[in-house]
């Protein structure tokens, strides 16, 4: 219920608020015709382009460009700089489960962010219900925080 | 840009909280406060205390949302919208939601036994592997009570199912559905990996029903999404007003209803996408498989019926072709493959998509008399089939549940009132006069005749005579067949089985020879909120 | 009162189930003693029945109002002397009974159970009372065939139950049809009959009848339907076959004049020569195939066709209303019902007769005997006086039966009649064979059986009075048909609407 409450008050609102936000005029200069609709997007897929391309061209290159020099080390798989923990030979590479959880367990409370930004940028509008709301939501996820807690689920062990 | 840009630029004015009736919510939020309390219990309580904490838990919050179900109806009037229309609070949502509160309570009874099962049928550790010395001290070996005990998130699990159940029955649009999909449906795929006996066979149900589950609330999503495009909204009564406006592009509405019917349709096991059913049912553990087959139908078929009735009406003439066939293989699949099982648990499995076929067809009447039909052939086959369920799970020899069908010979001989009390809730699946299962079937079918459906009822009633086979096929091996001598026992249950079982048998029997109760109830004025 | 004489066997069924310790012979003699009861129940009952007609001891009570159904029973002149039959065929069974001794207490409480749906269907005025009647029954005979038959008896058991369980389907297909044609939509019978509500509408009108009429004329049976019958009487036992034959049958034939012919008057008479055609064929085609067969018990369950098919036949040219007076059709009508009370009590007295066969020497094949009538004169005597019966030898019911219904059918059908004539001849051939075959000539038995020993006491007390019934209707009808031809006279009426 929090969840609905939040998407349905929160997102929506604010939403159409901000697109139909006046602004100042005296603190702008005289606005170019302002892009519309998906013509909006246009600078974003141009960055994306460029970042995609400027990582798939670093990749491409450094093959052919940088020295080959062979060590046994680089073969390795990186594990943020310490020695890999070994993996058994039969079955073949196992991970860790622990990787797996914090990984559900980040993108779990990443998404309770992504509720909160909204809520954060239009609380004033929301009010007392709009706090009420939000504050039931955190603690919802705080049961599911308390029982991962308890459970030993934020041991790396 | 300064600060006053910023406050400017995203001002505006204070949003209008929504008008909430909790009166008529409670139930709901009960039932979820009841789950996050159990979510706590299960972080802060020793192991050896669980088990008691979060079964009068369980029990407290299904029964004081009964009570607050109850309290709501006797002032309960017109239909209404709350939550800011999202959720629609009329007579056949308050149905569906006493229906699920009564069959949730008597599943969490047969969920918390422990004396079928030392232990509960539920897995002390589910991480430990398989089929390993640790798994067998932990898990198998007698005299599970001890520190290992059962893995008691169950309870929470059945009642965040649960409130996302009844979300799902009253939701009033489509994102809502959506969502109670999702939260009835996640706790599911859990419940149904936590056997005790035969664990990797239950998580192979619990990964088959995730994935396509995961698929077909997919499917759910894109339809819903093709419908937001078509209708320019996701509430039912809008995307109504749009059909009737007929100048939008046909082609969103067709694939869009065509999508969301896959995705109910997975959720109510009716075929041709009942693939999981008969592995899920098999492999899940037998009381959350009494669980999934009582309120998940109920549940599926509420929101089936809301979303035909309410959103669909206008059009039906073009897609009721499509859901006849549909209808037609589910009553032939779950007939006929019934027909060739061996393993009980299947057997009714297949019997289940059969009903859901009889199901869609009262669901097709788009009449009062349809939908008041379909609903109380939902109250009827809910209880019989978690009786079912129940007695399925005393049938026991050394290794766990004797599901075979061939363990079941000469059951008679061995326990006569357990027998006798299978045949009762047989018969009642097969719908002989005097059951629920009969009066079920009468009503459905005559709504269907009503509505002009006759040709459809006709091949109904011929795939009832098919499935009559083989439930008379287990009568005859209990009470005719000579039991094998190393055969299985039926274990003698104890209290929360025993008030589980008895209560689907007395409602079965009940509803069969005074259904005036439940139809007058059910009958006149179910109109779905406006 | 009536609602008493209906639940009584069900209820004593249920107290003797719960009472635990009750040794097996008290058991049985408190079945002969509850079916002695309802018997004498329903004596009192017909002796307070006045001459008028109409429905007498009837007791209405809303059960489903909100789908138009109630429990609705009383009897008529055509329901009181089946009920009367019922009782008497149970209570020769119980008495039959007596030698029983498998699992005594499901036996006593089943057949319990089955008198109570058979009272329940002959009573009832409502069409799902009448339809729940018809289920049970098929139900109770499942299980007696399948728990207490001979060799084949799980799979005849089945094939019965999937055959008329089927049949049961298609019957309450039509009933619906019936309820959402009716205006108000209603199940009651007396209401249906008094609006008739598809007269004014020939398809729809003849849907409904096909349906009611595949459902009935399957329990009948009739011709095409009718391969379920020999198995399970066969693989019956003894007592089983009667009821099976005396009673259960009679509700499908019971169906066609309370339900098919008052209800959808207008359809009847539009299709009525396909009973006419459809009794003519049973009638020779049961006869024939009777005649051929080795097997005794087979044998009567054909003969069992060939007199359904009379019944067809009288109730077909009953809708033949154009050149056919109204005392001709009311004479068929009563024929039939007439033969339905006699074929009851003849051939449950030839299947308890027959269960002598299996209980001696485990075989009911004809060629394994001869010349019995030397070691068992009364059984000899017994069945040659229902073999008879059976045939329609002046003195006994059947003849009284027949008789009506051929003088009653002559005037409209003359061909058909003629026909179903030459079925008596072929029956009277069958069972002359078959007696001739069994009991006269050089004694031979099978050859494990030293002796075939006569008739028991109980065999003989539950088998001599229902032929000295078919005898006594036989000689002074006049107290059966004073009561049948009030309620025949009415069904005639109701059909030439």
């Amino acid at each position: 219920m929090p969840v609905l409450g939040v998407t349905t008050t929160v997102a929506g609102p604010v939403i159409e608020a901000a697109l139909a936000a006046p602004v100042h005029p005296a603190q702008q200069p005289p606005p170019a015709d302002p892009a519309t609709g998906l013509a909006l997007y246009v600078p974003l897929v141009l960055l994306f382009v460029l970042a995609a391309g400027f990582a798939i061209f670093s990749v491409v290159i450094a093959p052919f460009v940088g020295p080959r020099r062979y060590n046994r080390a680089k073969l390795d798989a990186y594990e943020c700089g310490i020695e890999p923990s070994p993996q058994p030979i039969v079955g073949g590479g196992r991970m860790p489960v622990a990787y797996y959880l914090t990984a559900m367990l980040f993108i779990l409370f990443d998404i309770e962010m992504v509720f909160l930004y909204p809520f954060a940028v239009s609380a004033d509008a929301l009010g007392v219900f709009g706090l009420v709301e939000i504050a039931l939501f955190i603690i919802t996820v705080g049961f599911a925080y308390v029982y991962v807690w308890r459970r030993g689920g934020l041991d790396w062990n | 840009m300064n600060v006053s840009t910023l406050t400017t630029v995203f001002a505006q004015g204070p949003v209008e909280a929504p008008a909430i009736d909790f009166a008529a919510v409670a139930p709901i939020l009960i039932v979820f406060g009841g789950a996050c309390l159990g979510v706590l219990v299960e972080a802060f309580f020793p192991r050896h205390t669980r088990w008691t904490w979060q079964v009068v838990l369980a029990l407290l919050s299904i029964g004081t949302a009964g009570l607050a179900f109850g309290l709501y109806l006797r002032e309960f009037t017109n239909p209404t919208t709350t939550l800011a229309d999202r959720l629609a609070v009329d007579r056949p949502a308050l149905f569906l939601w006493g229906t699920l509160i009564a069959l949730a309570l008597a599943a969490v009874l047969l969920i918390a036994d422990r004396t079928i099962e030392p232990g509960g049928s539920f897995v002390a550790q589910a991480a430990v592997r398989a089929g390993s010395v640790q798994d067998h001290a932990l898990n198998i070996a007698p005299g599970g009570t001890g520190p290992a005990g059962m893995r008691t998130e169950i309870f929470p699990l059945t009642l965040f199912a649960l409130g996302g159940m009844m979300v799902f029955t009253a939701a009033n649009d489509l994102l809502t559905m959506f969502i109670a999909l999702e939260v009835l449906s996640l706790p599911l795929y859990l419940m149904c990996g936590l056997a005790r006996r035969r664990r990797l066979l239950s998580q192979e149900a619990a990964v088959k029903y995730f994935l396509l589950g995961a698929f077909a609330s997919a499917f759910f999503l894109y339809g819903l999404a093709l419908l937001y495009g078509y209708a320019g909204s996701v509430k039912l009564t809008d995307i109504a007003t749009a059909t009737t406006a007929g100048d939008r592009s046909d082609t969103l509405l067709f694939v869009g209803l065509g999508l969301l019917v896959v995705g109910l349709m997975f959720k109510a096991s009716v075929g041709p996408f009942h693939a999981w059913t008969p592995d899920v049912y098999q492999g899940a553990p037998t009381p959350v498989t009494a669980f999934m087959a009582a309120c998940t139908k109920v549940a599926a078929f509420g929101a089936i019926v809301r979303v035909f009735h309410v959103a669909f009406q206008a059009s039906s003439w073009e897609w009721r072709g499509v859901l006849w066939a549909i209808a037609i293989a589910s009553m032939a699949i779950g007939a006929v493959l019934g027909l060739t099982q061996t393993d009980i648990k299947r057997m009714i499995a297949y019997s289940s998509i059969a009903h859901a076929g009889f199901l869609l067809v009262g669901a097709l009447a788009l009449t009062e008399e349809g939908r008041s039909a379909t609903l109380f052939y939902l109250l009827a086959y809910g209880f019989t089939t978690l009786a079912v369920f129940g007695i399925i799970s005393l049938v026991r020899d050394a290794d766990g549940e004797a599901t075979h069908l061939s363990q079941w010979a000469g059951l008679a001989k061995r326990s006569p009132v357990t027998a006798w009390v299978f045949t009762f809730l047989l018969l009642a699946l097969a719908g002989i006069p005097l059951t629920s299962g009969f009066i079920g079937k009468f009503v459905v079918f005559t709504a269907a005749v009503q509505d002009g459906m006759a040709p459809l009822v006709v091949i109904a009633l011929l795939m009832s005579a098919v499935a009559a086979f083989f439930y008379l096929r287990v009568v005859v091996l209990m009470f005719f067949s000579d039991p094998a001598p190393d055969g299985p026992t039926v274990t003698v249950p104890g209290v929360f089985t025993t008030v589980a079982i008895t209560l689907g048998v007395l409602v079965t029997l009940l509803l069969g020879v005074y259904p005036a109760v439940a139809l007058d109830w059910v009958g006149p004025g179910l109109a779905f909120a406006p | 009162m009536l609602t008493v004489v209906v639940f009584l066997p069900v209820v004593a069924g249920v107290l003797l189930l719960a009472t635990p310790r009750l040794p097996d012979a008290v058991l049985r003699w408190c079945l002969v003693a509850v079916t002695a009861v309802e018997l004498v129940l329903v004596m009192v009952l017909w002796a307070d029945f006045p001459g008028a007609a109409g429905y007498r001891f009837e007791a209405r009570v809303p059960w489903m109002p909100s789908i138009g159904v109630s429990y609705h029973v009383g009897l008529d002149g055509l329901a009181l002397p089946l009920v009367a039959m019922t009782a008497v065929l149970f209570l020769a069974c119980a008495v039959y009974s007596l030698r029983e001794t498998r699992r005594v207490r499901a036996y006593v409480a089943l057949l319990l159970f089955l008198e109570t749906t058979a009272v329940g269907l002959f009573a009832a005025l409502d069409l799902i009372l009448f339809f729940l009647f018809f289920d049970l029954s098929i139900v109770g005979m499942y299980f007696v065939i399948a728990g207490w038959g001979h060799r084949d008896h799980r799979r005849a058991a089945l094939q019965f139950f999937l055959y008329t369980f089927i049949g049961s389907l298609a019957l309450l297909l039509g009933f619906i049809g019936l309820y959402l044609a009716a205006d108000p939509h209603t199940f009651d019978i007396a209401d249906l009959t008094a609006s008739r509500p598809l007269d004014g509408a020939p398809l729809a009108g003849a849907l409904v009848l096909l349906a009611v009429t595949v459902g009935l004329a399957i329990k009948t049976p009739l011709v095409p339907f009718h391969t379920w019958l020999p198995p399970a009487h066969t693989e019956a036992p003894a007592a089983g076959s009667a009821l099976l034959a005396g009673v259960l049958l009679k509700m499908g034939t019971y169906g066609f004049v309370r339900i098919a012919m008052p209800v959808l008057p207008a359809a009847w008479r539009q299709y009525t020569v396909v009973f006419v055609v459809v009794g003519v064929v049973s009638v020779l085609y049961g006869a024939l195939v009777a005649l051929a067969q080795t097997d005794f018990k087979r044998m009567i369950a054909y003969t069992s066709v060939n007199h359904m098919g009379y019944i067809a036949l009288a109730i077909g040219t009953a809708g033949i209303i154009a050149g056919n007076d109204a005392q001709a059709r009311q004479l068929a009508v009563t024929g039939a019902v007439t033969q339905m009370v006699s074929h009851g009590l003849i051939t449950g007295a030839l299947f308890l007769l027959a269960g002598v066969f299996y209980d001696r020497a485990r075989t009911y094949d004809m060629s394994s005997y001869s010349g019995l009538a030397g070691t068992a004169p009364r059984f000899a005597g017994l069945t040659a006086v229902g073999a008879f019966a059976s045939l329609g030898l002046p003195g006994f019911s059947g003849f009284i039966a027949e008789f009506q219904i051929f003088t009653g059918s002559l005037g409209a059908q003359p061909v058909a009649t003629a026909l179903a004539v030459l079925g008596i001849l072929v029956t009277a051939a069958l069972f002359l064979l078959a007696l001739q075959r069994v009991f006269l000539g050089q004694q031979r038995l099978p050859a494990y059986v030293p002796t075939f020993g006569d008739l028991r006491v109980a065999e003989f007390v539950a088998v001599a009075p229902l032929l000295s019934l078919a005898l006594l209707i036989g000689v002074l009808p006049r107290f059966l048909l004073d009561t049948i031809e009030r309620g025949a006279g009415a069904v005639v009426e109701l059909v030439a609407r």
